[in-house]
Parts: C-alpha cells; structure tokens; sequence
C-alpha cells in the first residue's frame, strides 16, 4: 500500500471510530490526532490477524447502511441523523457477524477514548502515566 | 551460564544446560511447583514463553497491557456458534499477574467427586488440600480485603445481598496491602499483589535455579518413554523487533519435566511432541461469565477501590453460579456497553455513576484444545492452538438467571437503570422491565461472555480413556512427565480457580521431592 493510500485510510478509520464514539456535552469524542497516532502503532504492533478484523470492520461499517435501512450510500456519506441510525442499526443487528465487527469497532474506539487524558480529566479520573515498555533483561 | 540466572532474549549461539527439572509456563501452577521444588533442594530451570516484568515495568493503558502481559494480544477465542474472548497472560507469573487476586480454598464437594470420579482420593485429600492453602496463603499475604480498600462498587453489591438474605464477603486476596488502584488488568503497579513475578519465581533463581524469559517452548523432549528435557528458541517479545532470530536452547532434565502452560498451552504443547491419547486436549471447561451494570443517582467512582472486593457464593448449589463485582476499566467500557454512536456515548458519559457486577457460571459445556495447522505471523505459543467451545443451553440459562438476579439486586442498591448488555433486550431497563432478561434469548450469540476461569484438557484421573495423567503423576504410558496447572484439573471448581491450581502443583511437586527422597 502506498504512503498516501495508507494515509487515506487511516483517516477513513479515524472518521469511522469517531462516528462510534461521538463526543456528547459531558464527555469529548476520540480525538482525531490521537486516534491517528494510535492506528499507527496499532498497525506496527498487533498481530496480522488483529489488524485484518480492524480493517474488515471498516469495510462492514462503510458499506453496510443499505442492510441497516440507512441509506444506499457508504456510512461516511450518509447526513448525520442517518449516519447515526446506522451506528445503532449495526450494533444491534439480527446477523450476529456484524454486531461482531460493530463490537471490534467499539473495542478499538474504547482503547484510544479510554486512554485520553482529555476524556479521562472529563470524568475525574487521572491520566494514566506513560507505559514504560520495559522488561527485565538479565 | 551459571546457576541463579535469569536468561532472557537473545541471539546468536545456541545453548543448552542440565538441571534436576524443567517446569514449562510460571502462571500460579508452574511457579507454585518450581518454588516447592527449588526448596526441596532440586535445580529447577523454569521455562517462560513471555517476558519478565516487574512492578515499575507494569503498563499503564490496557493497550499497553494487551501487548506486553496477555498472550498473544488477547486475540484467542473460543469458536462454537459465537466467539468468545479468552483472557490469558503470557508473562513470568501468568495469568497471575492480570488477574483480580481473589484466592479460594477447594470446596471440599469437588475433592470429594475428584475422589470418587477420578481416582484422585489418596492424592488430594481434603487434609492435605487444607495444608497446602494454609502454606500458600501465609506466603502471598492473602488477607480479606478490609472497608478502606473496597470500593463503592464492591460495598453496594455487599449491601444489597444483605439486604435481600444473601450470603457476602468482601473477597480474600493474595495483596493483603492493595490499594484499591483498580488496575488489576494492567498488572499491579503497587507491587501489592503477590503474583508469581514477584515471590516464587525469585525464589527459583536464589534457590540456585535458572529462569529463561521469552523462551517458548517448542517440544518436550523424550528418550524412548521418558522425558529428558525441553527444546524451543527464544523470542523477542517486541513485535516491532527485526533483527536477528533468538537462539535455540535446550534444557535437559535430570529428574523429570513439569508442563504447565495452563488449559489452553500445555495440550498443545504435548501433541507436539508427540503425546498421543484419546483425552488429550479435551474436556475443556470453564466458568464463562457476564455482567449487568448498575446506574446510580450518585457517584459511584467504579475504578476507586480493589478490582473485585465483594462475592457471594449464595446462588452456587441453586443456580450454579458465582457473584463478584467488577472493575473494568475505561478503555475496556465501550466494547462492553451496548449500542454505537450517540447512544453508546450517553452511556459512557455516565460511566463514573456505573457499578458493574459479574455472575461466572460453574458451566456444564466442554470443548477441546489443538494445534492450528496454519503458522500465525509471530504469534505466542497460543496464537496457535484453537479452541473449540460453546455453552449448552443449559449454562445460557443460568447465566440469564444470575443476570436477572443481579439487576434486581442493583436495583436493591439504589440504581435508576440497569444496562444488561444482551442482545434482543433494551439497552437501559427499568425495575419493572427486569423480566424482559428473564426472558431474553437463550441462544449464546446474544450474550456477552467472556473466558477467564479455564479448566482441563490434560486431566488428572485413573481411567486412561478420560485422563491424560495418572493418579502417579506421570502421563500416562510416559515417565517423568507431569503436568502442573489447570489443565490437570479434571472438573470446573464453581470457585475462583489459582488457589485450587497452586495446592495441587504444590502436592505433585511435594510428591516427586519425596519419592525420589524414599
Ligand atoms: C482477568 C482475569 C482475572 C482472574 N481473576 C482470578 C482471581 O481473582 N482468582 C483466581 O483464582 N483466578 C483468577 N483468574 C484465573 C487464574 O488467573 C487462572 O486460572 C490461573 O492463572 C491459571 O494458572 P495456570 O498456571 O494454569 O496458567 P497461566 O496462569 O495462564 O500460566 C501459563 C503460563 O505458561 C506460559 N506458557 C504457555 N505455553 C508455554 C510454552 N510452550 N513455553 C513456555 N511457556 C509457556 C504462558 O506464557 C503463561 O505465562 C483470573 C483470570 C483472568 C484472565
Ligand atoms: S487493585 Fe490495584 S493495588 Fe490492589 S492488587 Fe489490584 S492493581 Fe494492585
């Protein structure tokens, strides 16, 4: 995959975590900057398999609205009020395979939301220090 | 090398070294038999596929956790008609270091069926049983967590099964000085949790034994019917790493070879090398689990307070199932809340009002274990194994009941809503909509389950059909082979599992020290 395509996607990514987990008036959403920093390690760090389900659920979430009675248009497309009645239509969706993909969508949304200091300092709660990444070596 | 070494990655030449034993895996089991061993005056070299971290090495954010303490990033799951996550450390100290701490003695109905069932009565009696806990717990400082360190979470889920005639505890803990930081998960970065990482295992390297982190074992190694050591590579736990591959190691045993990879790793790992019986890998068990989430007028502050500090045993014998609080922490909340987009959102702003209380059920279910033919690209040693499991219909229901009962008890406590995350049932339900779980689907795709007590596969038993290891405790139709972890437990506990996992390696371990004493 080329630089700028890789670019193009993960931006795509971005919006569709963004899209899963919005910001309210109480708490703020996945922060775009982080979220592409995130993705970045996620690609470089987790297992193929990992990043294979990411990218599938993507492409389920893009292309799914006609299943979900949102419109015919992939999900980024789609006005607001539509893109939101997709969100719920997918996670509550009679085939169990994309509840799945909405499901890993949520987990990768929650790990970058979850680990914000921005939304964590939203609900009291301290930023969480720097992971040290080290082991013990002799 | 010399003994009391701690041998992690590292590249160029191949090595090999001799001890008395090997043990393969240090979760609970293998840590709990190489200590016993070492004290026993025998050289042990403890085999650990993932790396050593201690206390200021422990991540912060659960990603972090993902990658540096659970097997494989998290990613193995159970297959049956749904997926269901299986959550396993691969770390020295395994699974024993992420998990809540919460010790429980064998309840003795299960030793009895052991006794009975599987021929297990003169090696697990209840006496001896009863020893080895009392040893284990005054050695990782188990205590019952006291009202300054339970959190609001775990005082209402005690208050409610008062108030309702329900026997409660706050929880016994091997982390008598916890500090209610909730991050259990994330490995514990007080250092007030006694896992295996911190006590037994440095016990084993001062003890003159040798520890080799990030060293997968790939074969246990025989001559004719006896195992005679070890063989793997070891791998650099950085999955950013490309520099040369690990070197090969072998560790020839003089004594006998403990495996002990827990209920997903140490079956494999013997049909690898070439254990050939009909129980192998199967009789899987496990006490899937799944919670319901309370929301309260006040503060609730769920990550404030001891992972798991408040249980209640008082539905095992109707409803066969257990009842714990539970901290999760927030970047683990949207994949367990319900809905997507603005919904889930709402939910989440909501989240410092939540309590989120779990039910584990003592499932009837069995499934099996094996080898993945396909490589996974740098997987962990469980990466490659999959596991076939799904829960009856019988164990949805219990679950279902456990569910119901614990949103009435929310409500007991004070909460507004309950959020009971199953599929087919509204997202937030009233006091009067509690019966729309009890009628929720039976089927298990529309729940919410997650694996983390694991039991079988390499059971302990006399009937070679059923077992994989005698009541000698060798394999059967092998010599100085024994397995040391759940894997060798042939039935679920309807308990918190590590305590039972710990006292049994122990007695095994006592048992070889001694017979070669005689
Ligand atoms: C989130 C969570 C919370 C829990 N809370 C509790 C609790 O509060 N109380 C309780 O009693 N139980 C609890 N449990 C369960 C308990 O932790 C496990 O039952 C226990 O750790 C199992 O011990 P084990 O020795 O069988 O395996 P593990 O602890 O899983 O250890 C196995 C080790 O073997 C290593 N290994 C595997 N294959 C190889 C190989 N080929 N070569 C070298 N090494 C290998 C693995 O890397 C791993 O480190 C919890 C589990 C989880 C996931
Ligand atoms: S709650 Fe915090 S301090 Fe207590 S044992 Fe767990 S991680 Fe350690």
């Amino acid at each position: 995959m080329s630089a700028s395509v890789r670019k193009r996607w993960r931006r795509t990514q971005v919006r569709v975590l963004s899209a899963i987990l919005p910001p309210t008036s109480f708490v703020p959403g996945i922060d775009h900057e982080r979220c592409s920093d995130f993705l970045a390690r996620y690609r470089r760090e987790v297992p193929f398999l990992m990043q294979l389900a990411l990218n599938l659920s993507v492409l389920v979430f893009l292309f799914s609205p006609p299943l979900t009675g949102a419109g015919l248009r992939p999900a980024l497309a789609l006005s607001p009020v539509r893109l939101e009645r997709h969100c719920a239509g997918l996670a509550r969706h009679r085939i169990y395979h994309l509840r799945q993909a909405t499901l890993m969508l949520k987990t990768v949304a929650g790990l970058v939301w979850g680990a914000d200091p921005a939304v964590r300092d939203s609900l009291g709660l301290a930023p969480y220090a720097e992971d040290p990444r080290d082991r013990r070596r002799s | 090398m010399t003994r009391g070494e701690h041998l992690s990655f590292r590249t160029g030449a191949d090595f090999e070294l001799e001890l008395d034993y090997v043990v393969v895996g240090s979760g609970p089991g293998g840590s709990a038999a190489a200590s016993l061993l070492s004290r026993a005056g025998r050289t042990v070299a403890l085999c650990e596929a993932g790396a050593w971290r201690d206390t200021p090495h422990m991540p912060a954010s659960v990603f972090g956790a993902l990658r540096d303490l659970f097997s494989d990033f998290g990613q193995l799951m159970a297959r049956g008609r749904s997926m269901i996550p299986i959550v396993q450390a691969s770390c020295v100290g395994g699974t024993g270091v992420i998990n809540s701490a919460i010790c429980v003695r064998t309840p003795e109905s299960v030793l009895e069926g052991w006794g009975t069932d599987h021929g297990l009565g003169d090696f697990l009696t209840p006496a001896a049983v009863e020893r080895a806990q009392t040893e284990i717990e005054a050695e990782l400082d188990v205590a019952a967590m006291g009202d300054g360190q339970l959190g609001r979470h775990d005082r209402l889920l005690l208050e409610a099964l008062a108030m309702t005639d329900r026997e409660a505890h706050p929880t016994s803990r091997n982390a008598r000085d916890c500090r209610g930081s909730g991050a259990c998960l994330q490995g514990c970065p007080t250092g007030a949790k006694r896992s295996a990482n911190l006590t037994w295992v440095p016990e084993v390297l001062t003890a003159g034994g040798c520890v080799l982190s990030c060293a997968p074992v790939a074969r246990v190694v025989f001559e004719g019917e006896r195992a005679v050591g070890v063989r793997g590579r070891f791998q650099n736990p950085d999955r950013t790493y490309r520099g040369p591959r690990g070197a090969a190691f072998r560790v020839r045993a003089r004594r006998g070879v403990l495996v002990a990879g827990s209920a997903t790793g140490s079956a494999p790992l013997l049909a690898r090398s070439g254990v050939r019986l009909p129980a192998l890998g199967k009789g899987f068990r496990a006490h899937p689990g799944s919670g319901v989430i309370g929301i309260y007028p006040e503060r609730v502050d769920p990550l404030i307070g001891t992972t798991q500090g408040a249980s209640s045993i008082h539905h095992s014998d109707d409803l066969g199932i257990k009842l714990e609080s539970l901290t999760l922490p927030l970047d683990l909340l949207p994949g367990r809340l319900s809905g997507a987009g603005a919904t889930l959102a709402r939910s989440l702003a909501e989240s410092s009002h939540m309590a989120m209380w779990v039910a584990a059920v003592n499932a009837e279910a069995q499934g099996s274990v094996r080898c993945a033919r396909l490589p996974t690209f740098r997987g962990g040693p469980y990466g490659k194994n999959i596991v076939s499991y799904q829960p009856t219909k019988k164990d949805v229901a219990r679950l279902r009941a456990g569910c119901a009962t614990l949103a009435r008890l929310h409500f007991e406590a004070g909460a507004t809503r309950v959020l009971p995350g199953i599929h087919g049932v509204p997202v937030e339900l009233d006091r009067d909509r509690v019966h729309l779980i009890e009628e929720a689907p039976l089927d298990n795709r529309a729940w919410t389950w997650i694996l983390s007590h694991l039991f079988g596969t390499c059971a302990l038993g006399d009937d070679p059909a059923r077992s994989v290891v005698g009541p000698d405790l060798h394999v059967h139709g092998r010599r100085a082979l024994h397995v040391v972890d759940a894997s060798c437990l042939p039935t679920t506990l309807g308990v918190n599992p590590q305590h039972t996992i710990q006292a049994v390696a122990r007695l095994t371990a006592e048992r070889l020290a001694n017979c070669e004493a005689a």
